[in-house]
């Protein structure tokens, strides 16, 4: 594991790989991670009428385009977090130029609820290794409430912890930023978005 | 255990290699599976070449083990035998492998024709190594004929320590100046002094195993969470493991360190001395100090006080700057009468931490069952009263009999993967020699020479007509120290800066007036030469830049906070046409000292002919021999007795430095060289690192873990320095021995609590603390360079407390321009709550070039250590 690591680690440099792991991400089990405030699937695909406002609305790039390959959702909003993360912004741009409903109001970045962070451990490095790494956790803008760190024995090491980074569901809004950052890459990200 | 591919393919190397009688560390690599129990170290290797090494970043000295195919770093693991980590790496040394491969890599010497293309992105050509040199060495040996006050080399903790041997060498015996000087003057000065000034010893007595034998512990201005990682880890296992284990932590903003300690204490900024002055007081109102431990070992001092701050370049040439070091003996009762003043409600009424928390810590302190162990960095180290603040830790601990102790003591942590090592054991400093001497001592002088071969007495400055020493003619007086050098570059009083193993451009304070921003230019007409492995915002102000080899791609040696001397093997080439700093350093030397003699003989060959071989214009073998010769020479330092001449100075066999009493009765002046003691450099090979000073006992070398502690030698405790140092060979009360202090007595100095140079007003009401966080390291020079890496946290930030954030109106990433009395720059501010700053304080990180934080930040120091005070700069914020 280790080592597969590491050989990707050097060749990660390429974009290349970023790029395949995007699609990837974008594919997530065929379940696209929509922008905040987008209402129920059904809901959401009958009412997005793909003019691409919110595409262009937000400020961080955020937001992509659905293309054939996704099928019925083709033309519709979705974020890639390992490409480019939601940044939870205070006055939502995206929501405010939606022009029928498909991404509907919501008061603050902690109500949005676009999926929940899935941290799988045995390629987590620190739950793998016993790492400090637990980046996931420092960059969640809902720090010490979405994700927390818990302390856990390191199989036999007495002298250090596992300081294993805990998705919290019920905080969790989805935002991906952890996906974004994960070191690990294999070409899987150790986290995903599970979109709701 | 079979012999692998990997160990003959070293061992073949090794051979041919020539070295002789020498272990190989890639042999001390186990069998292919022993890494996989060991709970961490990681995946099996396959074929290739495993060499055991050291994490290049933090104090922490993190043991990797580097797996190379057919010349490249496939791997990089944690190495499980590393006692002071057992393979546990943080973020930043998982992607070590990543780091000899980054985008634009220095390969080939480059100079700049015109000065004024400065701070641009161009300017520099390429050039050949004989070009560069020339250029280089002549502009050192010009300014050097000249005047040699005018030129200076700023070292490194990020140095190997044999490279900093020699560069020490070629300094103040080559050219006999005292002009360098180490970055670790940002970062460990204050705790030099305090250590020096305590225990006459610059070391902690402590070591990482304290960590897992403590019950309580105090945090003291350190994040160890971000800046420590590992070794937090180790701090919160003895946590989660033992019963009752108990953390507090005194902060001037919430940290990811606070967020599991059981109790926070929040004061203001500079107020940590009157906590500590309260925490003295309360345990000797109260009488919970232990008398029989003061009374056989420790001395009361008090010193200058009211020392000001440099507000301007005249500070150290003032009659206070000139006594700040003062010190005056005085009773234990002298010094609670001192102590009277700092009652809890003072105390709280100063730091803002309410007098019943501060009672608690007292409490926790003197309780005669409990086990403490107080942990600092930066917080008390870049502090205008940083020297006090040591002083003050150890102060408590002292009259309590809380020190040097299993699990029991103050642990100062330091910054640089070899600060310990390098900047500090071999002397890189303005006022040092190697291991412990000071420049200003003749007796250090003197044994000093005896090691170099050099003429008795010429090391000192020369006589004028009357008999009174020149200073600066020899090295008798201290140089300029890092603030100094660079202040005088700006006014242009300097012709000459050489560095290596930093980024000045980024790391220094004021870096406005510095960088010549402001109206002092000296930077423009100051002759630069940097070593480098990648482009920097230094090698932007470079008129000659050095490629030089990095981290593995040689062998060197590093040593850790807990005092671990590791030596890494090279596992790789340098690429191109990069060179090891070594190399460098004797090029540059030979052409600076053609022609000059010490003692009729030529001056090169005497300093560095038993590793140059001048007609061949090379070394005289293997990188391996090499770093073998010149351990051996160090070795000396603190193993006397290989040289007589030495050993005659240490004993003071001729009674020459001692005193005489009334009787007519001499005392000799022992300089107890063998405190220190390493071992020969094959020992280090054989080892995954070793904490000194290592003592033979029986044939094998050990290495000591509890300083001044009494017990077996084989269980990590100084035995053998005890029998040798120790008052008739023992230890004193609590099987302690402080035997390097002077009079066998560490002492314990009244230091006041004094405000710090600015407080807030109405034109600058923020505190701004500067810092590091985890995934970034120092100025982002390596760990900003590996993709993966870096996108982990590729922004700084200005933390900010989430009520001012409020208050102006921002939202996440919005700019602002921060402004204090010494410049102003543009960051992006964030609420986020990875920093907990409480109201009116905020945080910046330094690793951006683009976002030059330290274009704001004071360049007030603490009057003592000459280090900066980093975390108390007054700055206003205004949204852009």
């Amino acid at each position: 594991m280790m080592e597969k690591e590491n050989l990707s680690l050097a060749a990660l440099v390429g974009a290349g790989f970023i790029a395949a792991q995007s699609i990837l991400g974008a594919l997530g089990g065929g379940k696209l991670l929509k922008p905040p405030g987008a209402v129920s699937d059904e809901d959401f695909i009958s009412r997005c009428i793909s003019c691409g406002k919110c595409v262009l609305a937000c400020p961080y790039g955020s937001i992509l385009t659905a293309t054939v390959a996704d099928g019925r959702a083709a033309g519709t909003p979705y974020i890639d977090p390992r490409r480019k993360a939601c940044r939870l912004c205070v006055d939502f741009p995206c929501i405010e130029v939606c022009p029928t409903g498909a991404l509907s109001s919501v008061d603050k970045p902690s109500d949005v609820r676009m999926g929940t962070a899935v941290i799988d451990e045995r390629i987590c490095a620190a739950y793998s290794k016993g790492h400090r790494c637990e980046v996931c956790y420092r960059v969640c803008p809902l720090i010490n409430e979405a994700i927390s760190v818990e302390f856990r024995d390191r199989p036999g090491d007495d002298i250090h912890m596992i300081f294993a980074p805990i998705v919290n569901e019920e905080k969790c809004v989805g935002c991906g930023i952890c996906v974004e950052r994960c070191v690990v890459s294999l070409p899987e990200t150790a986290v995903t978005i599970v979109p709701r | 255990m079979e012999f692998s591919r990997r160990q003959f393919v070293k061992t073949s190397a090794a051979a041919m290699a020539g070295a002789a009688a020498v272990g190989t560390l890639g042999a001390l690599v186990g069998c292919d599976d022993e890494n996989g129990g060991g709970g961490g170290g990681g995946g099996t290797t396959k074929d290739g070449v495993t060499s055991v090494t050291v994490c290049r970043y933090c104090g922490v000295g993190c043991g990797v083990l580097v797996t190379t195919v057919d010349g490249v770093i496939t791997e990089t693991v944690g190495d499980p035998d590393n006692e002071s980590t057992l393979g546990a790496l943080c973020v930043k040394g998982m992607h070590l492998a990543s780091l000899l491969y980054c985008d634009g890599r220095l390969t080939t010497p480059l100079i700049r024709d015109d000065s004024s293309t400065k701070g641009t992105d161009g300017g520099l050509r390429e050039a050949t190594w004989e070009e560069a040199l020339d250029l280089a060495a002549g502009k050192l040996r010009d300014t050097w004929k000249n005047d040699k006050s005018r030129l200076a080399f700023w070292a490194s903790g990020q140095m190997p320590i044999c490279e900093g041997y020699i560069l020490s060498k070629f300094w103040k015996a080559g050219m006999l100046s005292n002009n360098i000087d180490p970055n670790a003057r940002l970062c460990m000065a204050s705790a030099v002094v305090a250590f020096m000034n305590v225990f006459q010893t610059d070391e902690p007595a402590n070591c990482y195993n304290d960590l897992d034998l403590a019950d309580v512990f105090v945090t003291w201005g350190a994040n160890m969470y971000e800046a420590h990682p590992v070794l937090y880890s180790r701090l919160e296992a003895r946590k989660n493991h033992g019963a009752g284990v108990k953390h507090y932590d005194i902060t001037t903003l919430g940290t990811q360190t606070s967020k599991s300690a059981d109790k926070v204490l929040i004061m203001t900024p500079g107020s940590d001395n009157a906590i500590a002055n309260a925490i003295a007081n309360y345990i000797v109102v109260n009488e919970l100090y232990d008398q029989a431990y003061i009374d056989d070992h420790l001395v009361f001092k008090t010193g200058t006080e009211n020392l000001g701050n440099n507000y301007d370049d005249t500070y150290d040439g003032s009659d206070i700057g000139r006594a700040v070091g003062a010190v005056t003996p005085c009773t234990f009762d002298v010094y609670k009468e001192r102590l009277a003043p700092y009652t809890l409600e003072y105390a709280a009424e100063l730091s803002s931490v309410s007098a019943a928390d501060i009672e608690e810590l007292a409490k926790v302190y003197a309780d005669k069952n409990t086990k403490v162990l107080s942990l600092w960095t930066m917080g008390v180290n870049q502090h205008n009263r940083g020297v006090w603040m040591n002083h003050n830790i150890y102060n408590i601990h002292l009259i309590l009999g809380k020190y040097a102790l299993p699990g029991c003591g103050a642990f100062s942590l330091t910054g640089q993967p070899t600060a310990c090592g390098t900047a500090r054991e071999v002397g890189t400093f303005a006022h040092r020699l190697p291991a412990d001497l000071v420049v200003n001592n003749p007796q250090h002088r003197r044994f000093t020479e005896a090691v170099w071969d050099l003429p008795k007495g010429y090391l000192d400055d020369e006589l004028d007509d009357d008999d009174e020493p020149i200073p600066g003619t020899g090295i008798a007086t201290p140089g300029k120290h890092t603030i100094r050098i660079f202040q005088d570059i700006s006014k242009g009083n300097m012709d000459f800066l050489w560095s290596a193993c930093n980024n000045w451009a980024v790391s220094l304070p004021n870096l406005t007036r510095y960088l010549g921003k402001g109206d002092q230019k000296g930077i423009y007409d100051t002759f630069i030469v940097v070593n480098e492995c990648y482009p920097t915002l230094s090698t932007k102000y470079a008129d000659v830049v050095f490629p030089v080899a990095m981290w593995v791609e040689r062998e060197g040696a590093f040593g850790n906070a807990e005092r671990r001397t590791l030596v890494f093997e090279q596992a790789v080439e340098p690429p191109g046409e990069a060179m090891w700093d070594l190399w460098v350093y004797l090029q540059m030397a030979v052409r600076v000292l053609e022609g000059e003699k010490i003692d009729g003989k030529d001056a090169f060959d005497v300093l560095f002919g038993f590793i140059w071989d001048k007609e061949a214009g090379d070394f005289v073998g293997s990188q391996r021999e090499v770093n073998q010769r010149i351990w051996d020479e160090y070795l000396i330092f603190t193993n006397p007795g290989l040289k007589k001449a030495a050993s005659d100075i240490d004993l003071d066999v001729d009674e020459l430095f001692g005193t005489k009493n009334d009787e007519g009765v001499y005392t000799p002046s022992k300089l107890k060289m063998y405190s220190k003691q390493m071992a020969p450099y094959e020992v280090y090979l054989n080892s995954h690192g070793l904490t000194w000073p290592v003592r033979e006992v029986n044939g094998e070398w050990l290495s000591t873990k509890w300083r001044f502690c009494d017990g077996k030698q084989e269980d990590g405790f100084d035995e053998e320095g005890i029998k040798m140092y120790g008052k008739d060979g023992k230890a004193g009360v609590g099987g302690i021995s402080y035997y390097k202090s002077a009079g066998l007595k560490p002492s314990v100095v009244f230091r006041p609590w004094e405000p710090p140079a600015f407080m807030p007003d109405e034109q600058y009401p923020f505190w701004f603390v500067t810092g590091r966080l985890l995934e970034q390291w120092h100025t982002g020079t390596n760990t900003a360079l590996i993709p993966a890496l870096n996108n982990t946290l590729p922004d700084s930030y200005l933390y900010m407390n989430p009520g001012d954030f409020d208050a102006m109106d921002l939202k996440e990433g919005d700019e602002v321009v921060v402004t204090s009395h010494y410049g102003t720059v543009t960051v992006k501010a964030t609420k986020q709550q990875r920093v907990e700053c409480p109201p009116g304080v905020c945080f910046g990180t330094f690793f951006e070039e683009s976002r030059l934080i330290n274009l704001v930040v004071q360049e007030i120091y603490d009057p003592i250590s000459k280090e900066p005070d980093y975390k108390k700069t007054t700055v206003s914020i205004v949204k852009k």
